[in-house]
């Protein structure tokens, strides 16, 4: 899946961590849209290693969650990112 | 203590929280996203400039600026309403809300809830439907509405919802490449447009937006195709393509299997409603597969059956957006009644919101007896071997089946949920019970509605457990 931003106005930009990568984002964006502009192959590792993606964007399936800042399951796709902000995949246990 | 608490904001929870504002009411309202309008009219961040699309709906922008404006209306974003407890002192019984956001939790008592949860895209579970690049077609539609990003480059979509069209053509104008557009269903019959016509009157704006859609996909040479059914997604660890199979009017295969490549699957097959709140607080539900399975019952006032707890909206049956704006506002105005708080024009409001109601009912009963999906065949696309049934939990369709076969007494949904932990995961079942449900029913020989639906606790979506530390402190 190659995802990608489209010609719009867009918010200053902002960096931050994944996984300890940096990723330039936009400020107005959610953790699930940057991540995925940046083509990060998985946000998750489900139990069985497979990797996961975003599902529904709408904050009920929860294949989206990561951790951020510490804080695990948090859905990216209703979280914005911030500067600075440390994001890291969710693995499943 | 606030007189009403409504969860969700968009068509129906706008319309609900501002006509009981309207009448003096103190409103709290919670929603998971960072600005009103819901599912179908999420805009774009203040950074980006805060658009958005409302056609063809002509009365959103004006409900959504006085919604924002109102001064009796208080929003809480980025929250998540998890659960409605009750108080009970002697014999009065007090409501609260559980909100959990990022800054903390909250509990929010209230004289009456509102739920207007919205719904979901209907989950359909089928080999490698767990691939990245497999994306519900809301999701496609908010990220580029909302987010102004284009999930993938090849787009293949599969379903039976008309929405597949109108994606289609969004997801065209920014830039995809369309492989295939897959309709489970035939062309619609010459009764089925007949009876179109005739609610079309009042919907002639959603009819030509549905209709100058289609026609632009077409013109771009898009491959469309009915009696289509996807049967798995292909490629290794990321989708690369489709199984695509021809299916006769029942939804059964019929013809071998053909692979179309993309990197991105999308799909529709319409709309489940989001009930777990309201089952959680103990409201009854009724099956109802045309308006999109486990629906809430309620009265004519949208009261559900448990006490000072109202629901309008996606929840009483997938009706779009005109009737839960309808429902939202009979539901607005009873509750301030039901308080006291009447406006001195009710009447004519109430008057004015039924004609509404069964102006919008006529249109989504085409919509709905058009569209239903086959839920028995949807079923069986997670026969083949190691078919994933719940994304959290890792259960198969074969353990499923193994527990089915070792344990003849359960006949439920629910007691298979208990017995193989599907559905007891983070998304706590929105996305493996009607896979379940119909699991259950095709080895018992049971209709669907007979194998129920998963009971919902507090919590209905995760949360810290820091959320729980700070419900001591509750607001007033």
């Amino acid at each position: 899946m190659s995802a990608s931003r489209i010609p719009a106005q867009r918010g200053p930009t902002v960096e931050f961590e994944f996984d300890g990568d940096p990723v330039v984002a936009h400020e107005g964006e959610t953790v699930a849209a940057a991540l995925l502009a940046a083509n990060v192959a998985a946000f998750g590792i489900a139990r069985n290693g497979e990797p996961r993606l975003p599902l529904c964007n709408m904050g009920t399936c929860f294949d989206c969650v990561v951790t951020v800042d510490g804080e695990p399951l948090v859905r990216s796709c209703l979280r914005d990112v911030c500067d600075g902000m440390r994001v890291t995949r969710n693995e499943a246990s | 203590m606030v007189d009403l608490v409504v969860i969700g904001a968009g068509p129906a929870g706008m319309a609900g929280a501002l006509a009981a504002a309207e009448c003096g009411l103190e409103v709290v309202v919670v929603d998971e996203q960072a600005a009103a309008g819901g599912q179908i009219f999420r805009r774009t961040p203040e950074s980006f400039g805060g658009s958005r699309a409302t056609r063809p709906y002509r009365w959103a922008p004006d409900l959504i600026a006085r919604f924002d404006a109102h001064p009796n209306i208080r929003v809480l974003y980025r929250s998540t309403a998890f659960g409605i407890m009750r108080d009970r002192e002697g014999s009065a019984v007090r409501l609260n809300v559980g909100v959990s956001a990022a800054t903390g939790g909250e509990l929010i008592p209230a004289k009456r809830i509102l739920i207007a949860t919205g719904s979901y895209d209907l989950p359909v579970a089928f080999p490698g439907w767990t691939k990245p690049g497999v994306m519900t077609v809301g999701a496609a539609q908010t990220l580029l509405k909302s987010q102004k990003v284009l999930a993938g480059r090849r787009v293949i979509l599969a379903g039976s919802h008309p929405l597949l069209l109108i994606a289609a053509d969004q997801l065209l104008q920014a830039g995809a490449e369309i492989t295939e557009i897959a309709f489970a269903r035939g062309l619609p019959r010459a009764s089925e447009m007949g009876a179109a016509l005739s609610a079309a009157p009042g919907h002639f704006e959603i009819f030509a937006e549905a209709g100058r859609a289609a026609a632009r996909v077409v013109s771009r040479g898009v491959k469309v195709t009915t009696r289509t059914i996807v049967t798995a997604a292909t490629g290794g660890a990321a989708v690369t393509g489709a199984r695509l199979t021809q299916v006769d009017p029942a939804w059964h295969r019929v013809g071998p299997e053909r692979e179309v490549s993309g990197d991105l699957l999308l799909l529709g097959y319409g709309f489940s409603p989001a009930t777990d709140l309201a089952r959680q607080a103990g409201c009854e539900m009724r099956w109802n597969s045309r308006l999109g399975g486990w629906t809430v019952v309620t009265d004519e006032r949208f009261a559900s059956t448990a006490a000072d707890i109202f629901v309008a909206g996606e929840p009483t049956g997938v009706a779009g957006a005109e009737q839960s704006r309808a429902e939202g506002r009979i539901a607005g105005l009873h509750i301030a009644e039901s308080l006291g708080s009447s406006a001195s024009d009710h009447p004519r409001l109430l008057r004015r919101a039924h004609r509404a109601l069964s102006s919008s009912g006529r249109f989504s009963a085409v919509v709905q007896a058009m569209f239903e999906p086959n839920r028995e065949a949807l079923g069986h696309l997670s026969d083949p071997e190691g078919t994933t049934v719940c994304r959290c939990e890792l259960v198969d369709s074969g353990s499923l089946d193994t527990a089915l076969r070792a344990n003849p007494f359960i006949s439920t949904a629910n007691a298979a949920k208990l017995e193989c932990r599907s559905g007891m995961g983070p998304c706590q079942g929105r996305y493996c019970e009607g896979t379940v449900a119909t699991r259950v029913a095709a080895a018992r020989g049971i209709a669907v509605a007979d194998a129920g639906y998963f009971t919902a606790h507090v919590p209905v979506k995760p949360v810290p457990l820091s959320t729980y530390r700070m419900l001591g402190s509750t607001s007033d």
